[in-house]
């Protein structure tokens, strides 16, 4: 994968008529992206609920367990979803309500569909023309930046998801977008095209692009996003610098799992532990209650070989991203 | 740096437009689908070889019942539908909403593909039929009427696909509940239903039409050619409208 083309000098639309909290880590200095009170509700279902933070140049990620608000959250900003109250500003204008704002707009959508029966160049050429893209070669030169460009005259409908993701990327770039909403794009990506999206994705942060990376894979996000922000249950569980939200979910109370032979005796050990919260033994299994998971997992091989216990299985019992985002929202 | 300007129609997109949906909304297997109306135009024009009537009588009757009654109904729900309601359910419309051209030049360029797709799966075969039916009189009249009904066809099912998720089954209640049932009994809505204006305008210019297809209260020929354009440009601008106010949920549409 070949570096991306220089990005376009940004250009910040007027300021939005929306306060930004200082220090409110949900938002940031010089936004580019204002979501202000938006609540978005499907029929009875309430997708976001009185959300307010912002977007400036560098990538975000946007964390949330499935069913958080981040799609919701993303058609928004594009304009695709009218927000049922709230407002959102997009390079200074509203993208529902002004079609220039679109000219600033990238998104990849998370679901697969793409045009049938259509090749990625001609996907790509198509966003060009509709966006008035004067350089030819920009389709092209995207594609090759994707690694499609050896396939760019295959119809989509052959393609895996990575392809097409591939494929949606590279036509969300095509018209140099300044804000880019990238919802779960490295879905079906296989490990190398994985790490070459993420630092293309870096790289056009870098570039003063306002980027916006949704996921629920933790350490996809600490990868390319120095800002988080997490949203649970449509409303915004936490933000901040990636330390300070990671910092957040390591201090949370969790259970850890501990086979050992015998059991009882570590059990012993263990409830001496100023880590150790509480401790429930079941036959040769232990579930150990704790606050400092770090100084737990470095206290248990001690405390193990100093008992005469052998360890045959220690892992965490909750660590799945729902359960962290629930403890953010406690 | 891109420079901030009150987007107008333009007319180079609704080309570009138009020719994205021809491609993209027409893939392999529609366009095998949309075989089967026009062969449909064809059956129903040998069918009018058995009617004991005069071959322009009998196409006139053929016309009427099949041909204006089911073939350009649903030959267009299935062009008016893939050009917009089908993308909006299978959440790509975004490739083109999310662009700086307005919703007057999207909306255009989508009915101009279903357009020119009826005029290739349809108007065409429609003229055809004339000649399969054995009335070389009826060949461009029957074109003529197909078109004209196409391009209002088209427009209320782009209009359908802007309303509703449920395109095809408006789609479908629109051409059955309201032209063939209400329609059928009143003057008033068939005045604004392209298959009895389509219908009208064959009356007016087909070899002995008259005799079958004339309804009373119905303008025909020029005036049903007038109709079916303010049927067309009405169901166009309430889909621009209605394009603004969509909400592109994507497929899953919550």
């Amino acid at each position: 994968m070949s570096m991306p083309p220089p990005g376009p000098p940004v250009a910040p639309g007027p300021t939005p008529p929306v306060a930004a909290p200082a220090l409110d880590p949900a938002f940031v200095a010089e936004p580019t992206v204002v979501v202000s009170g938006v609540s978005v509700f499907f029929g009875q279902k309430v997708a976001l609920s009185e959300l307010s933070c912002s977007f400036g140049p560098g990538v975000t990620g946007l964390l949330g367990p499935n069913g958080a608000g981040k799609t919701t959250l993303m058609r928004a900003v594009t304009g695709l979803v009218s927000v049922s109250s709230g407002q959102v500003w997009v390079a200074g204008g509203d993208p529902r309500k002004e079609r220039t704002v679109q000219g600033h707009i990238g998104l990849v959508p998370e679901d697969e569909a793409v045009p049938g029966g259509l090749t990625p160049r001609e996907l790509a050429r198509y966003r060009a023309a509709l966006h008035s893209v004067a350089d030819r070669e920009a389709p092209d030169r995207w594609l090759a930046v994707v690694g499609l460009l050896d396939v760019a005259d295959r119809v989509m409908d052959g393609f895996s998801k990575g392809m097409r993701q591939r494929a949606k990327v590279a036509a969300a770039l095509v018209s140099n977008p300044t804000v880019l909403i990238l919802d779960e794009p490295l879905n079906g990506a296989d490990p190398v095209q994985r790490g070459n999206l993420i630092r293309l994705f870096r790289q056009l942060g870098d570039q003063g692009r306002t980027v916006l990376v949704s996921s629920h894979v933790l350490y996809e996000v600490e990868r390319l996003a120095e800002r988080v922000v997490v949203l649970v249950r449509g409303r915004l569980a936490a933000a901040g610098d990636r330390r300070s939200i990671r910092d957040a979910m390591a201090d949370r109370p969790r259970r850890v799992l501990v086979r050992a032979d015998p059991a009882r005796v570590l059990a012993a050990a263990l409830a001496g532990h100023d880590a150790v919260g509480g401790v429930e033994v079941d036959g040769d299994r232990l579930t150990v209650a704790t606050r400092r998971a770090g100084d737990l997992a470095l206290a248990l091989p001690t405390l193990a070989r100093g008992a005469g216990v052998r360890l045959w299985e220690v892992r965490p019992l909750d660590e799945s991203l729902e359960a962290l985002f629930r403890e953010l929202v406690r | 740096m891109k420079t901030r300007s009150r987007v107008r129609f333009d007319p180079r997109l609704v080309v570009v437009i138009a020719g994205y949906a021809l491609k993209a909304c027409f893939p392999t297997k529609r366009r095998i689908g949309l075989a089967l109306p026009a062969a449909g135009a064809l059956l129903f024009a040998l069918l009018a070889h058995v009617i004991p009537d005069s071959a322009p009588i009998a196409l006139a009757h053929v016309a009427d019942g099949g041909l204006f009654g089911v073939v350009l109904p649903v030959g267009c729900l299935v062009i008016g539908d893939a050009v917009l309601g089908a993308e909006v359910r299978s959440g790509t419309l975004h490739f083109t909403w999310l662009s700086p051209a307005s919703f007057a030049t999207i909306v255009a360029g989508r009915w101009l593909a279903g357009f020119l797709a009826a005029l290739a799966a349809l108007a065409v075969p429609f003229g055809v039929a004339g000649l399969v039916a054995g009335v070389p009189g009826a060949i461009f009249p029957l074109a003529l009427a197909a078109a004209a009904g196409s391009a209002a066809y088209v427009a209320v099912f782009v209009l359908f696909g802007a309303l509703t998720r449920r395109a095809v089954v408006w789609s479908l209640g629109f051409v059955v509940l309201g032209e063939r049932l209400l329609g059928t009994a009143l003057s008033g809505v068939a005045q604004w239903s392209p298959g009895w204006e389509a219908r009208a305008v064959y009356a007016r210019y087909g070899p002995s039409a008259a005799g079958v297809l004339h309804r009373k209260g119905i303008p025909e020929g020029g005036s049903a050619v007038v109709r079916l354009l303010l049927i067309t440009a009405v169901a166009l601008v309430v889909a621009v409208w209605r394009l603004g106010h969509l909400r592109l949920s994507g497929p899953s549409g919550d």
